[in-house]
């Protein structure tokens, strides 16, 4: 029963994505654009419903550490951890943004491509965190780029949205060949491909050392590690909401895990990533934090502060692979999960925002601070959701960031060395300084002058409002009561300790 | 029957916050009278749990791993800060009713105001670091939405910002201490911590005693971080009166009082707090007497009272302490709720434009007087018992030259309180204001805290037995008032301290006579309004990293070619870092 479950989750969203494609452009369907509903888009809600089924009845075999894999050939897909953390993010922040994007882009052109390449990018994703061979790996890893990089240019009349699009499809392309060059290497030297052979065979040589340094900067692009992010403030800002949210969410992280599974076939020892990613982490967190202090556009700066909470991430994987510290493995998988859900919900109110205050005919301004004046007196839902998703990426109590925050902090102390407990106090100040882009925003939420386009704004359905009141309420319950996560993110932080040592 | 009690100190206040929250923008009028419910149920809540007060925790509850358990511990320090801070909330909401009316979002006023309160007293009740820690953040949170309430105003924003910012800053000390205790102990419980000190390394012990000194110094506005305070003037009054006054700035004393008994062997940790005490408590006292706005002068004096209470913890005198933070609490909030009625009635905070205020508004003249008397240690009023306690403790406990300084403190306490009762309320008009009579809640408040202000330190035979019984690390000594009356009045001490007190009112005597600073003393009157460089320093370094920003921004080119450029360079660099390092 597990092996069917697990082909389901391998399977169903590629499969079906011609499907959800094809049922858009149905004679009686296609060229209604201003519809309210859109098949497309009720079938992927219920393929990614379908999903979550699955993964609901998968999810005891996993915690309990039974063999969850398949097979098919020599290909084979195995789900621990690490697995669980990413793909469960994905399907959840996936279906929501899906839900919300329905009268998002229900004034678009080629809303059932949307909807098909989001099928795309999910299956994907679940096949690249499953996978357990290098070329599959990157296999999945290429068709989750391919299926953003039109996500990412959606607004193809856009003159913004096509640069970013074609500046990010360049850099990933470069990142790609970086990746395939060091796989060359790696089945160079060591005649085969599959992750877990290849870490008990042997110690580093210089190919393989120059391999790790091709997927570090391979998948660091992915990954928006400084300073191979400089696609993703305009690629985040640009594409349609809900794809921005994934993107921030779910995306960079996955290139993250990528990243991970690559790197520990190598044979390098651990510490050596480990002071990589440490280092890497709190040029991350300062740079993404500088840059967004003097952004005016909204997604804008929650596209920079992506960039500084992916510096948290390695900061916790940094203190897991230095010292073999539990709780940092722990710690950034927990965050990894939080950020997807305090991120996704910052990206869909300001999307929500975009939606009812800017103009719908496919030449959206950016949203910008002074726009947002006042919203919370017309909308007090998407104000109010808004704030938690800021307050809490600011790592404030009793939100989930700061519970998320305090496992990589306590991991931070439990390494007993003085460079660990200064890269957490680095992290602890780096929260502190993005307060200040976090809190004027909060601000002008709430004041009581509305700016015009506030004034003159239009309502927000209920299927936009309903997403954001839910992700918000998950804000605060993860926040209060953390342990809710506990099982999935302690099996992760041991599987990350398990590849590594 | 504690338990419940202490639960309905945090949860009737963060209930009412959400209850008000949702009466929205249509139902506002109704939420100040709702805040007056929930605060009141939480006061009588906290006097209702003082009596059944323990030292044992009375919630116990799992979190999860990394964690801990969270602990509530209604010990005599938690019970004393949880009744301050419930009952003169309650006061607050009750002064807001008039102070408040006609204005706008008020849902959002009465929702912090709620907040903060239910996360003052976990923060007092919390026998675990994590949660106090969480506690302390939200209180953080909670300060400043109150803070920029009025957030069309840049000043206002700027001021909550400012102290945002800064305390966070400090709250990484209480962070990193509270890590290394829990890396050390194995667990996040502080009466761990405080049961057996010697088990923990010399080292983490140092390294989290003064974290928490740092953190409690920013919280507490005590030098260096005093500069937050004076600009969270910005609030509205009733804030000021309860957060930056009788509450959320008594956090970090509080901090300092619990962990004493594990700090005090630390080398160099009790001087490092009497020197930060004394410093502090002179400086504001001197930057109070040149102040030119009367919610500034009363924020310095409230620095500088929190200097004296950190001084006496750093002499260990935790019943002074205890005694201290009651009476400031009390008096304090009575000065700046009396402010607030002037403020409110005239439309000014600038002491050049009032004067003779006192003929049109007597009850409010009469409520800052006993508030005055009460700060400058005038006998019988609550503040003189505390403050004699505490100068006593530090004749006999503390270096020469702290007892001299924090004396010399308690003339320039009588001076400026004199200075600014008189450019308030006496003399000649100086220029014509129009006034506005004080409401029926208003009046009420002060009305309850004038009376506190004279017989709260009768209340010191109940504070120090509960204290002495729940305390178990503590060492309070159990005082009856005969024996409080008996040992101050006894001690010289106390005819000194008149002294030096009524020297320093006729200081001011003298001054008004001759209307100018002698040209002496001209120069010093800069660097002290612009709290002796500290501003400075805050001014440098937001320009700094504004700077920064800026230049970098510059990287980000918007050019395809020089992305690709980084992206090359980052994989020659890695590559050639990974083969020199590994």
């Amino acid at each position: 029963m597990p092996n069917k479950l697990f082909w389901i989750l391998l399977i169903l969203p590629l499969a079906c994505a011609p499907i959800i494609y094809l049922a858009g452009r149905l004679p009686g369907i296609r060229g209604q654009h201003n519809r309210q509903t859109s098949l497309s888009r009720w079938l992927l809600m219920l393929v990614l419903a379908g999903c979550l089924y699955a993964l609901a009845r998968l999810y005891p075999a996993i915690l309990s550490g039974e063999q969850t894999a398949v097979s098919l050939g020599t290909v084979s897909f195995q789900f621990d951890g690490i697995s669980l953390v990413l793909v469960g993010s994905t399907l959840i922040l996936g279906f929501f943004c899906t839900w919300f994007s329905g009268r998002y882009l229900a004034a678009e052109t080629g809303e059932e491509k949307y909807y098909a390449l989001f099928a795309i990018l999910t299956g994907s994703i679940i096949c690249l965190v499953t996978a357990t061979d290098l070329f599959t790996l990157w296999l999945c890893f290429e068709l989750m780029a391919v299926s953003t990089y039109t996500l990412v240019a959606f607004h193809r009349h856009n003159a913004a949205a096509l640069e970013a699009g074609v500046k990010y499809l360049v850099q990933s392309a470069l990142g790609s060949v970086f990746v395939i060059l060091g796989i060359a290497l790696v089945f160079g030297e060591k005649g085969t491909l599959a992750i877990s052979a290849l870490k008990s065979a042997g110690a580093a040589s210089p190919g393989l050392l120059a391999a790790g340094g091709l997927f570090l900067i391979g998948f660091g692009i992915k990954a928006a590690i400084v300073p191979l992010h400089t696609w993703l403030p305009d690629a985040h800002s640009q594409a349609p909401s809900g794809m921005s949210a994934m993107l921030s969410g779910v995306v960079i992280s996955a290139g993250l895990v990528a990243m991970l599974r690559a790197l520990s076939t190598l044979g390098v020892p651990s510490t050596v990533w480990g002071c990589a990613f440490l280092a890497l982490g709190a040029i991350n967190m300062l740079a993404g934090n500088l840059l967004a202090l003097r952004q005016v556009e909204v997604k804008r700066m929650l596209a920079y502060s992506s960039i500084s909470h992916i510096g948290y991430l390695l900061t916790g994987l940094g203190l897991a692979l230095n010292k073999g510290v539990l709780s940092g493995g722990e710690g950034a998988f927990f965050h990894l999960m939080t950020h997807a859900v305090m991120k996704g919900l910052a990206f869909l109110s300001a999307g929500a925002l975009l939606y009812a205050l800017l103009p719908h005919d496919g030449s959206r301004g950016p949203l910008k601070l002074p726009d947002i004046q006042g919203t919370a007196r017309k909308y007090p839902l998407v104000a109010l959701a808004f704030s938690a998703a800021l307050l809490a990426l600011g790592g404030l109590p009793p939100l989930a960031g700061f519970m998320s925050k305090w496992v990589i902090f306590t991991a931070g102390f439990a390494a007993r060395d003085g460079w660990m407990t200064a890269a957490v106090i680095f992290m602890a100040l780096n929260s502190v300084l993005s307060l200040a882009y976090y809190a004027p925003l909060v601000n002008r939420l709430y004041q009581r002058k509305m700016s015009d386009v506030v004034e003159s704004g239009a309502a927000v359905p209920l299927s936009m409002s309903v997403p954001l009141a839910l992700l918000a309420l998950a804000t605060l319950v993860i926040g209060f009561y953390p342990a809710i996560l506990q099982p999935i993110y302690q099996l992760a932080g041991k599987n990350l300790l398990a590849l590594f040592f | 029957m504690p338990a419940i009690l202490t639960l309905s100190t945090i949860l009737i206040p963060w209930l009412g916050a959400v209850v008000v929250w949702a009466l929205g923008e249509k139902r506002q009028h109704l939420a100040g009278p709702a805040a007056v419910v929930f605060s009141g149920l939480a006061g009588l809540a906290a006097l209702l749990l003082y009596p059944a007060a323990s030292a044992e925790s009375v919630i116990d509850l799992p979190m999860g791993d990394a964690f801990g358990n969270l602990t509530l511990r209604p010990d005599g320090l938690a019970c004393l800060l949880v009744a301050i801070a419930t009952v003169i909330g309650c006061l607050a909401v009750i002064f807001s009713l008039d102070y408040m009316r006609g204005e706008h979002q008020l849902t959002r006023y009465y929702a912090f105001i709620l907040l903060f309160i239910g996360a003052m007293t976990g923060l007092v009740l919390s026998g675990s670091l994590l949660y106090l820690f969480f506690f302390w953040e939200i209180t953080a949170l909670s300060s400043y939405a109150l803070i920029s309430f009025n957030n069309d105003d840049p000043k206002a924003v700027r001021g909550g910002i400012k102290a945002l910012i800064m305390t966070q800053v400090g709250g990484a000390g209480l962070l990193a201490g509270a890590l290394a205790l829990y890396a050390a102990t194995g667990s996040f419980q502080i009466d761990l911590v405080l049961a057996a000190p010697a088990a923990i390394p010399g080292g983490v012990l140092a390294f989290a005693a003064f974290g928490f000194l740092v953190a409690a110094a920013a919280k507490s506005a005590q030098f260096p971080f005093q500069t937050w305070l004076p600009d969270a003037m910005e609030a509205p009054t009733p804030i000021s009166a309860l957060i930056h006054a009788a509450t959320m700035v008594n956090a970090g004393v509080y901090l300092l009082a619990r962990f004493y008994p594990a700090f005090a062997d630390v080398p160099g940790w009790k001087t490092a707090v009497i020197v930060v005490g004394v410093v502090t408590a002179i400086s504001a006292a001197l930057m109070a007497i040149v102040a030119g706005d009367l919610k500034r002068v009363l924020a310095y004096s409230t620095v500088s009272q929190l200097g004296y209470m950190v001084y006496a913890i750093g002499l260990g005198a935790q019943t002074a302490v205890q005694f201290h933070l009651l009476s400031h609490a009390i008096f304090k909030a009575l000065l700046f709720l009396s402010a607030g009625a002037v403020i409110h009635s005239v439309g000014t905070r600038d002491l050049e434009r009032m004067g003779g205020l006192g003929k049109k508004m007597p009850f409010i003249r009469a409520a800052f007087v006993v508030g005055a008397l009460a700060l400058a240690g005038i006998p019988i009023l609550n503040g003189f018992w505390s403050k004699e306690l505490i100068l006593e403790a530090g004749l006999e406990y503390g270096p020469a030259w702290g007892y001299w300084l924090m004396l010399i403190g308690a003339g320039l306490t009588a001076l400026y309180s004199l200075r600014v009762t008189w450019l308030v309320f006496y003399g000649m008009p100086r220029t014509e204001l129009h006034i506005h009579p004080a409401g029926k809640a208003m009046k009420t408040s002060l009305l309850v805290l004038t009376v506190g202000s004279f017989t709260s330190w009768l209340l010191v035979a109940v504070v120090t037995k509960i204290s002495h019984l729940t305390l178990p690390y503590h060492k309070v000594d159990e005082i009856s008032i005969g024996t409080l009356v008996k040992e101050i009045l006894a001690n010289p001490g106390t005819i000194t301290a008149l002294l030096t007190i009524l020297g320093g009112a006729a200081i001011w005597v003298i001054f008004m006579r001759f209307q100018n600073l002698p040209k002496f003393l001209r120069w010093t009157i800069r660097p002290i309004q612009s709290s002796f460089g500290m501003e400075a320093i805050n001014t440098g370094i937001t320009r700094v990293v504004g700077f920064t920003a800026e230049k970098l921004r510059k990287t980000q080119t918007g050019l395809l070619s020089w992305n690709l450029v980084y992206i090359v360079i980052a994989l020659i660099l890695t590559i050639v870092l990974l083969g020199v390092g590994a």
